[in-house]
């Protein structure tokens, strides 16, 4: 076995990385050109804090996409000479093949820099997509809590804040236990999850086009059996197109996660609606004589976007979070799995002398969130300016 | 404001009795109550035997009658063959056998794990979690509060980039990777700064400080604690100095700041007298909502750096089924939030004359 | 020196014979079996032609308290204890009858001495004069025929002492037969198996056979101290999850003379090696109860002592028979052909330990049979043997307990069933959740702490339909076979037997055992006497500290 030094190491890391690093060139090019059109995330660009937040985002999202591409070999292939092999180690295998250990080996000989970028992928499985959902829920919720109040905005509200004053922690433990994966539980929970945004959506949709019924009836069947297709699939795993398929163990995960975030965001779009509904363009939405469902969507919704995108990427940041400390506690996504939070909290035990396998997962996890976290302060000095 | 409060409580209590109805269902799967014999009585114990302790200590009764028990609105149920474990009036049996003794009587019930009330398990766990909180309190307000207003006394100086991007990076890091940072840093034998400061002779023990807080729980020192208040404080510092950042950058714009300054006044003497008092209302109440989030982040904490406290209690109640105890251990922590929540709201309607009660 | 009765000390002499007449011989082969029919291990050293391997050099210093790193659970009656940490926490203040020693070998601990008849039926037990139990009463032949007699006892539920005092229990009754217990004198208790039991000394050594006082009720109340004991100790504090804490007795004198030790503490750090270093890094404890192999270097490299000690404790993948695809003798002997075993030695446990043969029998068994045919990894057939099963492209889902000992050895077989060519997906269960169902899992992996004697374990796991028995294994032959077997005191003849029952097993493919591990334990330097024992056993009254 031998050992690549630092500066070749580094410089094998950047070439393994040329594609992600070709393709945010091109991005950023591409979006410094159009970036007049590209509305709020165009200005970010402006600042060194929103250019840099932008650059770390997109450089995940493409490690997330292309990471089966950019590994250096499976990320559960163990080779036993590699146990707790150093950075830079290169050995040449029986076959003649050489493999090179960029960032080292873990205790079971697996390739952490492997890892690592595939534990991208894992999180942004998740993370987004639950914050996402969270998100439809939340605003579908929120939307007619806010604009009517009353015996509605009540009950959700008492929900939303019993499941806030729950440690979370404690909600996990009780959500994704075996026991409760092996029940109903999970799939009644996400069946809800995602009845709620697609009754929003219908209705968004409806409010709009109810002038043109033809095409309101062609939009809507068409949005039903997309948003069917999708719980056929997230939910039950019975996707009849096979393209759709979610292990039970990270619909769990995903669906615990989506829960506990909704009702934060329930608040924070119940807030913007109460807000907005005196504005004028409302009250002149209303002597136009549109309805209700077309004032909420079309015209409050749209100008409480601000707010909402810069709490959407903190809540991404915070989910990743969540994510990881779940893997910390065991409850994590799956076994073997290379996400951030299992990796970091299986290093950590031989960090004293081998801190590499630690560091690197928890490296990516920190440069993540704090990509979302400078975009979301660029993107909210942004709507400040606004 | 009374009217206020009694609504306020009244949906307090509402609250409790829904999470404790979920606790309830929760824990009491059939193959939860199962995984519960088992780590009582035997692990490798047969389905049958399984079936007879369920049968003998009470839990194969109907949920909705045990929920009323342990709530206190049903007579407590009494073992009537040998039991393995005491029915729930058995620790208040000796005046007379009281018929009631669920949480409105005030008995929580008994930890199957720990094997005491649950209320003895759970009243010095909550002490020992109240420390860490406290000193972590303490590095937020004083750190987090301190920073914001450096950073905000002049929007745009090198000081207020340098702080606006360490608070950003600060909560980007969440306290579980500062803890491995720091036990690795200052609490290795072998790495970090340790071995250096004994080869120098300034330290006598083998590390600077300690990498558990196991001996903090029975008297807290510098080694000992310093660690697991720092992982928190460090994630939580950031978000509180960008929030007294941001009050600070407004109040200095302000008109009767400005003419202060026109008049002359130098800016210490304007930021102590003037700006800080009304800088400082948002961050405070920020601060006190802190309680509820720092309530979750100590489990992880307790549990990397073994401390015995609430979260420590909560991973084990989850971990054993132990059912009493998780209900104890969720209405502790949903009254806990709940009034802190009521607190910061009527700390803030009372800071802030602008808004009446509704 | 015990005396031992003329009868075994001769048959003894002449197996002694027999055994040195062959060629190389295991010394650990025999000593076990030696020290069972009653010799003491320095005579069982002496007819070896060894000298007893010599623990104590120094003289012991008084005082200190010993603080090891140990789980603390609930502690409960020693018969339905499930894990030797309990043990461990009983065992300052209670003791065993035998004693099973770091060197493999049976010590009477509150017996004198024990006589046992050549066909292994009659066990006669003399117990040790002058102990004394903490509440000031004489230990005498009444609480050992009350420990013996709830052994016995199936009718309460996790009694796990039962199981292995089936030659005294009447099936009808399912309590202890007339007449197997007898009180011969204050001193004596004379067991009479119903059939040969070889394996009676080496169950009474186990740590749910502790001795408990003959007015013991099944509770155990730590606030007033826990136990009324025999030991060297007595409770001081008990706080379930956090630490237990003894002292020196003081009430009546211990039949050991004094504990070198002032005091011990056992503290629970939630058994996650990083706080273990942490803590022996920043000098909270001195010794932890158990290191796993990929932490030796952290350890070794913080200046402490490794206490090591070969076993017969293993982790290994089982597979259950009545679980499709399981069912099929092709997929499990496929299986096991595609593991490595040396290769997964050295990534598992980082080479700590040894080959072991898919029979479960070790090397250091006293009558293990060396078979000719040893595991090899034959990635060609096994895939052959999969195609004609139909199986060749089913995901095997390959189930664990999310603690790290079974967790990585799980992970390396998945990777090494993966590097094949199989498709595997793994799942892990909480431990609080696993032993749900742990004998029913089609395929998981699983772990067995050593017993003295071969036969105890197969016995245990792979008879037909016992409690115990997690691969579903059912063989007439190999349950008569092992009848025999345990029926036969020779160690020769048993031997014999061994080798039908481990070619048996590893035939049936139930269980892939590629290694034994060896256990690893750290301490300070100043800790002196603790070791590491094969199956557990702290016993801190031999500890003394350095200082």
């Amino acid at each position: 076995m031998t050992r690549l030094s630092l500066l070749q190491t580094i410089a094998a890391i950047l070439s393994q990385l040329g594609l992600v690093t070709a393709a945010l060139i091109v991005l950023l090019g591409a979006a410094m050109i159009f970036r007049r059109r590209l509305g709020i995330l165009g200005h970010t660009m402006t600042s060194p804090v929103g250019l840099i937040g932008l650059m770390l985002v997109l450089f995940w999202v493409l490690v997330g996409l292309m990471a089966p591409g950019l590994v250096v070999q499976d990320p559960l292939l163990q080779i036993t000479d590699m146990k707790n092999a150093l950075p830079g180690s290169r050995l040449t295998l029986p076959d003649g093949t050489t493999v090179t250990y960029l960032l080292g080996g873990d205790v079971l000989g697996r390739d952490v820099f492997s890892r690592a970028l595939a534990g991208a992928r894992e999180v942004l499985m998740i993370a987004p997509p639950a914050a996402a959902l969270a998100y439809m829920v939340g605003i579908a919720l929120g939307l007619p809590a806010g604009y009517f109040g009353g015996a509605f905005d009540a009950v959700v509200g008492f929900f939303a804040n019993a499941l806030l004053s729950f440690p979370v922690i404690l909600l996990f433990f009780l959500l994704v236990s075996p026991e409760v994966r092996d029940s109903a539980i999970p799939a009644g929970i996400a069946a809800v999850l995602f009845v709620l945004p697609t009754f929003f959506l219908l209705a968004a949709v409806n409010s709009r086009l109810f002038v043109a019924p033809t095409r309101r009836n062609w939009v809507l069947g068409l949005l039903l059996a997309f948003m069917a297709w999708l719980v056929a699939g997230v939910v039950f795993d019975a996707d009849p197109l096979g393209m759709v398929s979610l292990d039970p163990n990270i619909l769990n995960v995903f669906v615990a996660v989506a829960f506990i975030n909704a009702p934060t965001v329930f608040r924070i779009v119940r807030g913007a609606a109460m807000d907005l509904r005196a504005r004028d363009y409302v009250q002149a939405a209303l002597t136009r004589g549109e309805g209700p469902w077309y004032i909420m969507c079309w015209e409050i919704l749209p100008n409480a976007r601000g707010p909402l995108i810069v709490d959407f990427c903190l809540r991404i940041g915070y989910t990743t979070i969540l994510l990881g400390a779940l893997g910390f506690f065991g409850l994590a996504v799956s076994p073997e799995s290379p996400d951030w939070g299992s990796t970091i909290s299986e290093g950590r035990k031989l960090m004293a002398i081998f801190p590499h396998i630690a560091l690197a997962p928890a490296l990516c996890l920190v440069s993540f969130v704090l990509g979302l976290n400078l975009l979301a302060n660029a993107l909210r000095e942004e709507s400040l300016r606004d | 404001m009374i009217g206020f409060a009694l609504r306020r409580l009244g949906i307090l209590v509402l609250t409790m009795l829904f999470l404790a109805s979920m606790v309830f269902w929760l824990t009491n799967l059939p193959s939860s109550l199962k995984k519960m014999a088992k780590s009582e009585a035997s692990v490798r114990m047969s389905d049958a035997d399984v079936d007879l302790w369920l049968s003998q200590n009470g839990y194969d009764r109907p949920l909705t009658a045990r929920f009323g028990e342990w709530l206190g609105v049903l007579p407590a149920w009494q073992p009537e063959t040998e039991s393995t474990l005491p029915g729930r009036c058995a620790a208040v049996a000796a005046d007379g056998g009281q018929p009631f003794c669920g949480a409105l009587q005030g008995h929580l019930g008994r930890s199957t794990v720990f094997d005491m009330p649950v209320s003895d398990v759970i009243a010095p766990k909550l002490a020992a979690t109240g420390w860490l909180m406290l000193y972590s309190m303490l590095i937020l307000t004083l750190g987090g509060i301190g920073l914001g207003v450096v950073a905000g006394i002049r929007e745009g100086s090198a000081t207020d980039r340098i702080v606006s991007a360490l608070a950003i990076a600060s909560t980007a890091t969440p306290d579980y990777v500062w803890a491995v940072l720091l036990v690795v840093t200052f609490a290795s034998a072998t790495s970090g700064v340790s071995p250096i400061l004994r080869d120098w002779g300034l330290i006598d023990t083998p590390t600077l400080l300690l990498g558990t807080a196991t001996s903090a729980e029975t008297a807290i020192d510098f080694r000992n604690f310093t660690l697991p208040v720092l992982a928190i404080g460090l994630y939580g510092v950031g978000y509180i100095a960008s929030i007294t950042r941001a009050s600070m950058v407004e109040v200095m714009k302000a008109q009767y700041i400005r003419t202060a300054r026109l008049k002359g006044l130098g800016l210490g003497r304007i930021v102590l007298r003037h700006a800080l008092r009304n800088a400082l209302i948002v961050p405070v109440t920020v601060v006190m909502l802190q309680f509820p989030w720092l309530l979750n982040g100590v489990v992880i904490i307790e549990i990397i750096f073994n401390y015995k406290g609430f979260g420590w209690l909560v991973v084990q109640a989850a971990g054993n089924n132990d059912i009493e105890l998780l209900m104890g251990c969720a209405m502790v922590a949903a009254v806990i939030v709940l009034i802190t929540q009521l607190v910061s709201d009527i700390a803030y309607t009372l800071l802030n004359p602008r808004l009446r009660f509704g | 020196m015990a005396p031992i009765s003329p009868k075994s000390d001769r048959s003894l002499h002449a197996r002694f014979r027999r055994l040195m007449g062959g060629a190389a011989v295991d010394r650990r082969e025999f000593l076990a079996l030696a020290t069972t029919f009653g010799a003491t291990t320095v005579v069982a050293y002496g007819m070896l032609g060894l000298p007893a391997p010599a623990h104590a050099q120094a003289t012991p210093k008084r005082g200190g308290t010993l603080r090891m790193a140990m789980t603390v659970k609930e502690l409960k009656d020693p018969m339905l204890m499930d894990w030797t940490e309990m043990g461990n926490l009983a065992r300052p203040m209670l003791d065993n009858l035998v004693r099973y020693t770091q060197d493999f070998t049976f010590e009477p601990q509150l017996l004198d001495r024990w006589e046992v008849n050549d066909d292994a039926t009659t066990y006669v037990l003399r117990l040790r004069p002058g102990v004394t139990w903490t509440n000031g009463d004489a230990f005498t032949a009444d609480d050992v025929v009350f420990n013996l007699t709830r052994w016995c006892d199936t009718t309460i539920a996790g009694n796990s002492m039962a199981g292995r005092m089936s030659a005294l229990i009447d099936e009808a009754t399912g309590k202890a037969r007339e007449g197997a217990i007898t009180r011969t004198d204050d001193m004596t208790v004379t067991v009479q198996m119903a059939r040969p039991d070889i394996a009676f000394i080496s169950n009474l050594a186990d740590y749910p056979a502790l001795i408990v006082h003959r007015g013991f009720d099944g509770t155990v109340d730590t606030a007033k101290g826990g136990f009324v004991g025999t030991g060297a100790f007595e409770m001081e504090r008990y706080a379930v999850g956090e630490r237990a804490t003894y002292r020196r007795r003081t009430s009546g004198a211990w039949w050991g003379g004094e504990a070198h030790l002032d005091g011990v503490e056992f503290i629970d750090l939630g058994g996650d090696p990083a706080t273990e270093a942490a803590a022996f890094g920043g000098g909270e404890i001195d010794a932890n109860y158990a290191t796993a192999t990929d932490y030796y270097d952290v350890l070794t490299g913080l200046g402490l002592t490794l206490h090591e000690t070969a076993s017969a404790n293993t982790q290994m993948l089982r597979m259950n028979v009545t679980q499709p695809p399981y069912d099929d003798i092709r997929v499990r002997r496929a299986l096991q052909m595609v593991i490595d075993a040396p290769k997964m030695l050295q990534i598992a446990l980082s080479g700590r330990g040894t080959l072991a043969e898919n029979h479960h029998v070790a090397p250091l068994h006293p009558e293990y049979f060396d078979l000719p045919e040893k595991p090899e990894q034959n990635i060609a057939e096994a895939m052959r043997l999969l195609a004609e099963a139909g199986q060749a492209d089913t995901e095997f889902e390959l189930i664990s307990v999310d603690a790290d000992y079974l967790r990585l050895p799980a992970d390396a077989f998945a990777g090494q069933m993966r590097e094949a060519g199989l498709k595997i997906k793994r799942t892990i269960i909480p431990g609080s959740s696993y032993w749900n169902d742990w004998t029913k899992y089609p395929l998981a992996s699983t772990s067995w702490s050593m017993r003295p004697l071969g036969v105890q374990v197969l016995d245990l796991a792979y008879r037909s339909g016992v409690a115990w028995n997690e691969t579903g294994h059912s063989n007439p032959e190999f349950d008569a076979a092992l009848d025999r077997a345990l029926a036969t005191a020779d160690v020769e003849k048993r031997r014999a037997i061994m080798g039908d029952l481990e070619r048996m097993l590893q035939d049936s493919g139930v269980l892939i055992q590629p290694f034994w591990s060896s256990m690893g334990r750290h301490a300070t330097p100043a800790v002196q006497g603790l070791g590491m024992h094969p199956t557990f056993v702290v016993d801190c009254a031999q500890v003394w500290l350095d200082a």
